[in-house]
C-alpha cells in the first residue's frame, strides 16, 4: 500500500506532464532501455541489444523475443516505429518528448528492420541518446485508430477503463477511484523471469492511497495503513526513534534531485494589449545586474535555513546540476556564503544608498529599491525559506513585499502574464544535463527569467546556448563534462537562479518486503518487480 | 427629553441586569485583559514582533531559576545552545556560565509608547544577548508571547472595526430600505440576496486576490477589514428592514411625518433607534465571526503577510502535526481565539437576555 498525495491527470503517456501521472504510466509502460539505479548507468530493457555505426549516427536496436502487451498481443518493431513516428513526432500531439528527439528542428528517422529490429538513423550525433530511449513503448493495435480519427489527445483520459490501458509492464491498472485510490495488479504476460527463473513480479497488487497532503501522508503511515513514507527533514525525529517499535526501517539516500531557487525577471518585454513593460524599467535594470544577484546570493543564510525548515538535514546548493547528478555535478562553482556585509558593499559599489535615510536603498537615480517576492502558498517548507530570505533582503535596505500565491497563479504569472518581479520555487532534476535544455537554452519554455528568446540576451546566456548544442552531440564523456561543467560555472557567476538548499531523500519504509535495495538514483521502489512481501507478513 | 432619560434609565436597568451575569463578566474581564494587552504591547512584550534568533529556532519556554550554586537567588535564565540529537530532535542545553538575571523595566529595542513619545523599556525582559522566551519561540527563533500581543492588535481589532463597519453599512441600507419600501426595497433587497448568495469565503479568496501586491501592512489590513465587513453587512440588512418595515407603520412615526420631519431624521431618529437593542447583540455575536475570518485568510498565507504577526498567520506554523509535537507552544494563538471567540459569544448572549425584556416591556407599552 503506497500513496500519492494528488491524482493522475491523464493515462497517456505521452502527453503526459506532470509527476502524478507519469508515477501511475511507470507501472504501465516501459522503454528500450533503463538506467540502472545504482550506477545509473545506461542498460537494455525492451530491446535484448543494439549497434551503433561507427560514426555514431545510425542505431540498430533488436527487440526481446517473447515480450507481449498485458492483453497477450506482442511486442514487435512495428509497436516502436509507430510510437516515434505516429505519437512523437505527430504535430498534431502536444508531446513532451518531441523537444528532446529534435536536434536543431531536425528529428530522427525511425524504420523497421523486421519484426524484432528497428533502426534509428539521427541527424546528428546526439549523445544522450541512449538514455533517451528509456521512452515508454506504446501499443500500436491499441491506438492505431485513435490517431488516426485525430483523437489521440483525448484517448486513455482517466475516465478510460482500466483494462483498456495496454502496456508491458509489471503491473496493470485495475480501477481507479478519483480522489480515493489507484489499484495496479500483477500482470500475468510480462517477459522478465528472476535469476530463479521464477516469473516476475512476485506482488500480486499495489495500491496507491490519495491523499491530500503530506500531514496525512505521516499519520497513515504511523498508523500502519501505508508501507513507504518520503520523509521530510522535520519528521525525521518523530520517525526515526520508532524504527523499531513501527517496524519499519528510515533510508537516508543522500541529497534530492529538486532544486529551490530565487530568481528576478530579466524579461525586456511589453504587455502586448496595454503596451506597458511587464518590468518597470529601473527595476529592470537591478535584477540585470550581475552584481545585485550577487548581493542576493550573499544574504541567503542556506545552513540556517537548513537547521530551521529542515532539522539540520539537508545541503547547501551552489550549482545547477547536485551532488545527486554524479557525474556531470561540477563542484567548483563559485560559491557564495552567507555574508551580508559583503552584500552591502557590493550593493554600494553598484550605486545603492540610503539617500533618504528611511531605512531603505535607493539605486542612483533615486529609485526605491522595492520589488514584490512570491512563493505558492500550501507549501509550508518554501513559505519559511521564502521568510528567513525576506528578512535579510530587508535588513540589506530592501523593501520586500512577500507575497503567496496560490500555484497555477504563480504558473499563469510566470509563463504567461510575466507580471512578476522575484520569486522563489523549485524544479525537479535528473542526471542528465541536456534534459535541462527548456530550462537553460534562452529559447526555452522554462527559462524563467526570460523566456522564449529569440536570440540570446547576453553573451553568456549565448556561451550557454552554444554549450548545449555542442554537449548533445560531443560523445566523448569526458569532453562533455568539461562543456556542462562550464556551464555550471557560467550560472554560478550570473545567478540567473541563485540556489538555495538541497533537500534529503529520506524513506521510512515497513520491513516486510523483501529484495528491496533502495539506491540513491532509483531510490525505494526502481525493482518493484523483483520485490516481494517476507514470509510472516502477509 | 423626556424619551432620551427614558431610554438612558432602560439601559441602565440592562445594565444592572448584565452585571448580575458573573459569566458574561467574565468574559468582559478576560476581552478587556486581551485588548488591553494589544493597546500596550510594545511595552509589554519583551521583544519586538520581528525581533528574530536563528539560534534559537523553536526554543522551548525558558525555565527560570531560583537558585545559584543552592543558594537562594534573584530568579534569572541561563543561556541556551542548540544541538541536535542523534535523532536530529532540537536538543536546548543551559549553559550555566551565562546568567541573566530576570528584570522590570528593561532596556530594549526603541518603540513608540503608545504612539506618543520614544521609549526603550520593556515592561520586563533579560538583558540582551540573553533571551526569555515566556511562551517559548516559534521557527525563527521569536517570541511567542510578543507576537501572541502584537498579532492580538490585529485580530482583534479586525472584528471590531469589520463589525462597526458592517453594522453601519447594514443599518443605513436596512433602514432606507425598510422605511421607503417598494422599488428602491426591491432593488436594495436582491443586492443584499446577491451578496449572501456567493458562498463567504470564496468571495473572501476573489476580494483578496484583487488586492495589489505593493500594500503595506497596514493598507493590507484594512483591505481586509473592508473585505470582511463587505461580506457581514447584508445578513443584519434584512433583518433591519423587516424591523422597519413594521417600526414605519407605529404612531409616532405618523406622528413625526406630520410634523413635517425629513425622512432621514425620521430613519435616523425614530426608527433606527429601535431596531438597536436587536442589532448590538447581533453585532456582539458576529464579531466572533470577523476573527475566524481573518484567521482563515492569514491561516491559508492570504491575509497579514509574515513578518507581521496575527493570530491566524501565526497559527499557520501549527499546521503540522510534527511541529505541534515538538513545540506544542506555537498553538498558543489557537487557544486566545477560542478564548476572545468564547468571550463575545457569552457577551453577545448575556446581552441578548438583557435587552429582550425591554424589547417586550417596550412593546407594551407602545401598544
Amino acid at each position: 500500500m503506497l500513496s500519492t498525495t494528488s491524482d493522475p491527470r491523464s493515462f497517456n503517456d505521452i502527453i503526459a506532464k506532470e509527476t502524478s501521472t507519469t508515477l501511475v504510466t511507470g507501472h504501465i509502460f516501459e522503454g528500450l532501455t533503463t538506467t540502472n539505479a545504482f550506477t545509473t548507468k545506461v542498460e537494455p530493457h525492451l530491446a535484448e541489444r543494439w549497434e551503433v555505426s561507427p560514426d555514431g549516427l545510425v542505431w540498430t536496436f533488436y527487440l526481446k523475443e517473447g515480450v507481449v502487451w498485458n492483453d497477450g498481443r506482442p511486442l514487435t518493431a512495428d509497436d516502436v516505429v509507430f510510437t516515434f513516428n505516429d505519437l512523437i513526432y505527430n504535430p498534431d500531439i502536444p508531446s513532451s518528448a518531441r523537444d528532446i528527439f529534435t536536434i536543431d528542428g531536425k528529428i530522427f528517422k525511425v524504420e523497421k528492420m523486421d519484426d524484432h529490429t528497428v533502426r534509428f538513423t539521427l541527424p546528428v550525433k546526439f549523445a544522450p541518446f541512449l538514455r533517451g530511449m528509456s521512452q515508454p513503448i506504446l501499443p500500436q493495435h491499441k491506438l492505431k485508430k485513435a490517431v488516426e480519427d485525430g483523437r489521440f489527445n483525448f484517448t486513455w483520459g482517466i475516465d478510460t477503463a482500466p483494462e483498456k490501458i495496454v502496456g508491458t509492464g509489471p503491473f496493470r491498472l485495475t480501477r481507479y477511484d478519483p480522489g480515493q485510490r489507484l489499484i495496479f495488479e500483477r500482470n500475468p504476460f510480462y517477459w522478465k523471469k528472476s535469476e530463479e527463473g521464477d516469473s516476475l513480479p512476485y506482488l500480486d497488487q499495489i495500491v496507491y492511497l490519495i491523499v491530500q497532503n503530506a500531514d496525512v501522508e505521516l499519520l497513515k503511515f504511523m498508523e500502519g495503513t501505508l508501507d513507504s513514507y518520503s520523509v521530510r527533514g522535520m519528521d525525521y525525529p518523530l520517525l526515526k526513534p520508532l524504527e523499531k517499535d513501527g517496524d519499519f526501517t528510515v533510508y537516508d539516500l543522500g541529497p534530492d534531485m529538486g532544486s529551490q531557487f530565487i530568481f528576478f525577471n530579466q524579461n525586456p518585454g511589453k504587455n502586448p494589449n496595454t503596451g506597458k513593460p511587464f518590468v518597470e524599467p529601473h527595476k529592470l535594470a537591478w535584477f540585470r545586474n550581475a552584481a545585485f544577484r550577487r548581493a542576493v546570493a550573499h544574504a541567503i543564510d542556506k545552513d540556517k535555513i537548513i537547521e530551521i525548515v529542515n532539522n539540520n538535514l539537508g545541503y547547501p546548493q551552489h550549482s545547477p546540476m547536485g551532488p545527486a547528478a554524479g557525474f556531470f555535478h561540477n563542484p567548483h562553482v563559485v560559491h557564495y556564503d552567507y555574508d551580508l556585509e559583503k552584500a552591502r558593499e557590493i550593493l554600494r559599489g553598484t550605486g545603492f544608498m540610503d539617500k533618504d535615510k528611511d531605512g531603505f536603498l535607493e539605486d542612483e537615480k533615486g529609485n526605491l529599491l522595492e520589488f514584490s517576492f512570491y512563493t505558492n502558498a500550501g507549501n509550508t517548507e518554501r513559505m519559511d525559506i521564502a521568510a528567513i530570505i525576506r528578512q535579510d533582503l530587508e535588513g540589506l535596505g530592501m523593501k520586500v513585499n512577500f507575497r503567496a500565491l496560490e500555484f497555477n497563479t504563480l504558473v499563469s504569472r510566470l509563463t504567461s502574464t510575466f507580471e512578476w518581479e522575484a520569486v522563489l520555487l523549485g524544479l525537479t532534476g535528473g542526471i542528465e544535463p541536456h534534459f535541462g535544455k527548456n530550462v537553460w537554452m534562452s529559447s526555452g519554455q522554462l527559462h524563467m527569467w526570460y523566456p522564449r528568446q529569440e536570440s540570446p540576451a547576453t553573451e553568456w546566456e549565448k556561451r550557454i546556448d552554444e554549450i548545449f548544442i555542442q554537449g548533445v552531440q560531443e560523445l566523448d564523456e569526458k569532453k562533455r563534462k568539461q562543456l556542462y561543467d562550464e556551464y555550471q560555472l557560467i550560472v554560478s557567476e550570473q545567478l540567473p537562479l541563485i540556489y538555495t538548499i538541497l533537500g534529503v531523500k529520506i524513506y521510512a519504509v515497513r520491513n516486510k518486503f523483501g529484495n528491496l535495495k533502495p539506491a540513491p538514483y532509483g531510490e525505494i521502489f526502481h525493482n518493484l518487480e523483483e520485490i516481494y512481501i517476507k514470509e510472516g507478513y502477509k | 427629553m423626556n424619551k432620551q432619560s427614558g431610554h438612558l434609565s432602560e439601559f441602565q436597568i440592562a445594565f444592572r441586569h448584565f452585571r448580575r451575569n458573573r459569566l458574561a463578566w467574565t468574559g468582559v474581564m478576560i476581552l478587556s485583559l486581551l485588548y488591553g494587552g494589544a493597546v500596550l504591547a510594545d511595552f509589554l512584550s519583551p521583544y519586538s514582533f520581528k525581533d528574530e534568533n536563528r539560534n534559537y529556532s523553536y526554543a522551548p519556554p525558558t525555565s527560570i531559576h531560583f537558585f545559584d550554586n543552592g543558594r537562594l537567588a534573584w530568579p534569572y535564565v541561563n543561556g541556551m545552545k542548540l544541538s541536535f540529537d542523534e535523532y536530529n530532535k532540537r536538543v536546548y542545553q543551559r549553559d550555566p556560565a551565562k546568567h541573566y538575571p530576570l528584570q522590570f523595566l528593561v532596556k530594549g529595542e526603541e518603540y513608540r509608547f503608545l504612539g506618543l513619545f520614544p521609549c526603550r523599556r520593556h515592561f520586563f525582559g533579560v538583558e540582551a544577548p540573553g533571551r526569555w522566551y515566556l511562551l517559548g519561540a516559534d521557527a525563527r527563533g521569536r517570541d511567542m508571547f510578543s507576537r501572541l500581543l502584537y498579532g492580538g492588535r490585529v485580530s482583534l481589532t479586525i472584528g471590531l472595526m469589520g463589525a462597526v463597519i458592517a453594522f453601519s453599512l447594514g443599518l443605513i441600507i436596512g433602514g432606507i430600505s425598510g422605511y421607503y419600501g417598494g422599488r428602491l426595497d426591491n432593488f436594495l433587497m436582491r443586492l443584499c440576496e446577491m451578496f449572501m448568495m456567493v458562498p463567504g469565503f470564496y468571495l473572501l479568496l476573489a476580494l483578496r486576490a484583487a488586492v495589489p501586491d505593493n500594500f503595506n501592512s497596514v493598507q493590507v489590513y484594512f483591505s481586509i477589514v473592508i473585505i470582511l465587513s463587505f461580506i457581514g453587512w447584508a445578513g443584519l440588512a434584512r433583518i433591519v428592514r423587516g424591523m422597519c418595515l413594521s417600526l414605519r407603520e407605529r404612531e409616532y412615526v405618523l406622528a413625526a411625518k406630520s410634523l413635517g420631519l425629513s425622512d432621514i431624521r425620521i430613519i435616523l431618529r425614530h426608527i433606527l433607534p429601535h431596531t438597536l437593542s436587536y442589532s448590538i447583540f447581533a453585532v456582539m455575536l458576529s464579531i466572533p465571526g470577523y476573527i475566524l475570518g481573518e484567521s482563515a485568510l492569514s491561516l491559508i498565507g492570504l491575509g497579514i503577510q509574515d513578518p507581521y504577526a496575527s493570530w491566524g498567520n501565526m497559527l499557520s506554523d501549527a499546521m503540522s502535526i510534527v511541529r505541534i509535537k515538538f513545540a506544542p507552544w506555537i498553538l498558543s494563538p489557537a487557544f486566545l481565539i477560542f478564548l476572545t471567540v468564547v468571550c463575545f459569544n457569552v457577551i453577545g448572549d448575556a446581552l441578548r437576555d438583557c435587552l429582550d425584556p425591554m424589547l417586550k416591556a417596550e412593546g407594551h407599552r407602545d401598544g
